[in-house]
């Protein structure tokens, strides 16, 4: 939808002068030293998913900022293009817009949510909504009915008269985000949408914008400095430093796999339940962790070495054919409807001898949490319901310490 | 040697003796060439409008009975700010019309009022237009400087001999006075929008033209509206000198009295000035506090 080839921006009297420099890979300091020019970004390119959450995540001053202000412009890049899937027009590089190309832009494909609101102190909470509609030129009663429209959508309904200085922090944003969908723009631009909330709030924000994504689908280019933020909202994350983007990943590859000792240091104190998923930590079936134990009508018995009394069946398929505890059958369940019942009826089951399956991208959490009911391995399958390993305790506490080196 | 010691003596004891710099004779002849030039331009195009205006919002005041004219200032002076300053407002008018003097008060809130409307009708624009171009400003800063430092007894003279005796100069002269006030603060009001304003509108597409009018100009009322209090104020600080040259009401008053150094009637022309002066800051303030939020059209 949005695809980036090295944008740059350099501010300062000849931002020109520091482009050679750039080439030759000199560091930010070195050609503030040598021609007076500030990086603010530096070579950066990425490719944005239609529908997808593009999170750029990085420190104050490392340019992501700016960055998100080089996509609508708003800040013009001093090298780079831009390239956009317009809907009806095809491929635009948007860094060869003229004004009347860019402002039709803005008005109808792109919209953006601020970090501190920016929400207009004399209109009504529906007249800021329908800010974007009133530029579009839409008429009066239309643009009313749409700002309710979205105004409903993100729980402010019988808001629409109040003025932005009546409300909350977390309520003005839900407006300015209510501002930025009521155009139905394709992508949704969003600097550091959150950064100025309450922690609580923001946690709901977060639910709040999931839950809408999931009904819209809109394209969202969202700067964040908090990782874990990142990590709950993005589809992928781009992390950036110095005006750089050292790595683009999904949340998992790069809490896996930092690639750089910058992106390690913040992965570091990330939460990494939410995003480790059950491939990544499973031993595989293929490790000699595993011994047979024989086979019984085309059905062939496996065991873990330290757990003897425990066999797997599986087909000549693997797919799992039945679980044995000191050779009587254990019944077999899905992990996602044990913990169902358990969310209906809290610990009315205890802890049993269930043997629990579950999907490769079922998430770390979700795991350890299983493991209140029942103390047998989880057997992780793909999609086709082939086996491709167990997890047990120590492949869980391994995925809490060590959450890298297994997946690439 | 001492042909040198001389000079050297006389260049340090009497500089100026050098150069007779003919400026007097120069600005005489100049305002006599303007005057001569465009005097019957001024007095069929600048005097007929002035004056219509005062005219029209003389006859307007006039035509108001003052009972209801008192309570008209309390309503605004409560709708504005608070019921105090409609009481204060009600109690000064009442002490001008016990004084006496309540014919002169309604001449000089005629000629406050039209030099305020000639000053927003020009002020406003060359504000914007201050407020959009740096090299504009560049230009109007020294005029504003020499529009409100320069002695208006100066420029009264040249008034007079373009636009005659009566309320016309002196209504020019107070547009003069009063009119930086309202450019510089538009411009300044304009200029001191957070940047994070405009940005939210261009993001959303908005045109320069709609930057302007939907958020410059809105967000910049209360600094505007400040403005129009200090012009306010400074027209009033001009009708005694006004009345010099032939304008009417309570500057006249002041003025008379003093000629013929009748000190009662000199003090109850100025005491009717300030309370004038307090109603009319009290209210317009009321209005610049009032600003946002006003103006909403949704």
């Amino acid at each position: 939808m949005i695809r980036a080839e090295n944008v740059t921006k350099i501010f300062g009297s000849d931002p020109e002068s520091a482009i050679p420099l750039l080439e030759e890979n000199k560091t930010k300091d070195e050609i503030r030293e040598l021609t007076g020019q500030t990086v603010g970004v530096n070579k950066a390119s990425f490719d944005i998913q239609q529908g997808e959450v593009f999170a750029i995540m990085g420190l104050s001053g490392c340019g992501k900022s700016t960055l998100i202000r080089c996509i609508n412009r708003i800040i013009d890049p001093t090298a780079g293009h831009i390239f956009f899937k317009h809907p009806e027009r095809g491929e635009l590089d948007i860094t060869e817009l003229d004004e009347e190309g860019l402002r039709a832009l803005r008005k109808e494909n792109m919209s953006m949510v601020f970090q501190h609101f920016a929400l207009l102190p004399h209109r009504t909470v529906l007249s800021n909504v329908g800010y974007g509609l009133e530029i579009q030129g839409r008429h009066r009663r239309q643009r009313r009915e749409a700002a309710q429209r979205v105004l409903d959508m993100v729980g402010l309904g019988p808001w629409g008269r109040s003025y932005p200085s009546e409300l909350s922090g977390g309520m003005q944003q839900r407006v300015g985000l209510a501002r930025g969908l009521a155009t139905d723009a394709e992508v949704l631009l969003m600097d550091e949408p959150f950064s100025a909330l309450d922690p609580l709030i923001k946690v709901d924000m977060q639910q709040e914008l999931t839950r809408i994504q999931r009904e819209l689908h809109r394209t969202i280019l969202f700067i964040t400095h908090d990782l874990d933020e990142a990590m709950r909202i993005g589809d992928h994350i781009a992390i950036m430093e110095d005006g750089q983007i050292v790595q683009i990943g999904s949340p998992e590859q790069i809490l896996v796999n930092p690639r750089t000792e910058y992106v390690a240091k913040f992965v570091e104190h990330a939460d990494p339940t939410g995003v480790i998923t059950a491939s990544t930590i499973a031993m595989p079936l293929d490790s000699d962790e595993f011994l047979s134990a024989g086979e019984r009508d085309g059905i062939s018995y496996l065991h873990r070495k330290d757990l003897p009394h425990v066999r797997y069946g599986m087909d000549r398929d693997r797919r799992l054919h039945d679980v044995q505890m000191d050779e009587q059958d254990v019944p077999v369940r899905r992990l996602e409807e044990v913990l169902e019942d358990e969310d209906a009826r809290p610990a009315a089951s205890g802890r049993t001898g269930v043997a629990l399956t579950c999907g490769e991208d079922t998430v770390l959490r979700q795991i350890l949490r299983s493991r209140l009911v029942s103390t047998l391995p989880v057997v992780v399958t793909n999609g086709d319901g082939r086996v491709l390993g167990l997890i047990d305790d120590p492949e869980l506490i391994n995925g809490i310490l060590e959450k890298r080196g297994q997946i690439s | 040697m001492g042909e040198l010691f001389e000079f050297l003596h006389a260049l340090m004891n009497d500089p100026f003796g050098f150069i007779d710099l003919p400026i007097r004779q120069a600005i005489t002849d100049g305002v006599n060439w303007i005057v001569a030039t465009f005097r019957d331009f001024s007095r069929t195009y600048i005097s007929p409008p002035v004056r219509g205006v005062m005219n029209g919002v003389q006859w307007a005041l006039d035509s108001v009975p003052p009972g209801i004219f008192m309570l008209a200032t309390f309503i605004l002076g409560w709708w504005a700010a608070s019921w105090r300053v409609g009481v204060f407002g009600v109690v000064a008018f009442a002490l001008i019309g016990f004084m006496g003097v309540w014919d002169q008060m309604i001449i000089t809130l005629s000629l406050v009022v039209t030099a305020v409307f000639f000053c927003v009708l020009l002020g406003l624009p060359l504000g914007i237009l201050s407020s959009r171009s740096d090299r504009f400003y560049a230009f109007m800063r020294p005029v504003l400087d020499i529009m409100q430092t320069t002695p208006p007894f100066v420029y009264l003279v040249p008034a007079v001999m373009l636009f005659s005796i009566g309320n016309v100069p002196g209504l020019i002269a107070t547009i003069v006075f009063a009119m930086p006030p309202v450019i510089r603060l538009t411009n300044l009001g304009i200029r001191h929008v957070n940047s994070e304003f405009i940005e939210a509108a261009l993001a959303f597409g908005s045109t320069k033209r709609q930057i302007l009018w939907k958020v410059q100009f809105p967000l910049a009322m209360p600094t505007i509206m400040a403005g129009l209090n200090q012009t306010i104020m400074l027209s009033l600080s001009m009708v005694v000198i006004a009345a010099i040259i032939g304008a009417g009401g309570l500057g006249l008053e002041v003025y008379a009295g003093l000629e013929r150094l009748n000190i009662g009637q000199a003090f109850v022309g100025g005491i009717g000035i300030v309370l004038l002066a307090m109603v009319l800051d009290r209210i317009t303030q009321g209005f610049g506090e009032k600003a946002p939020g006003v103006g909403d059209r949704d």
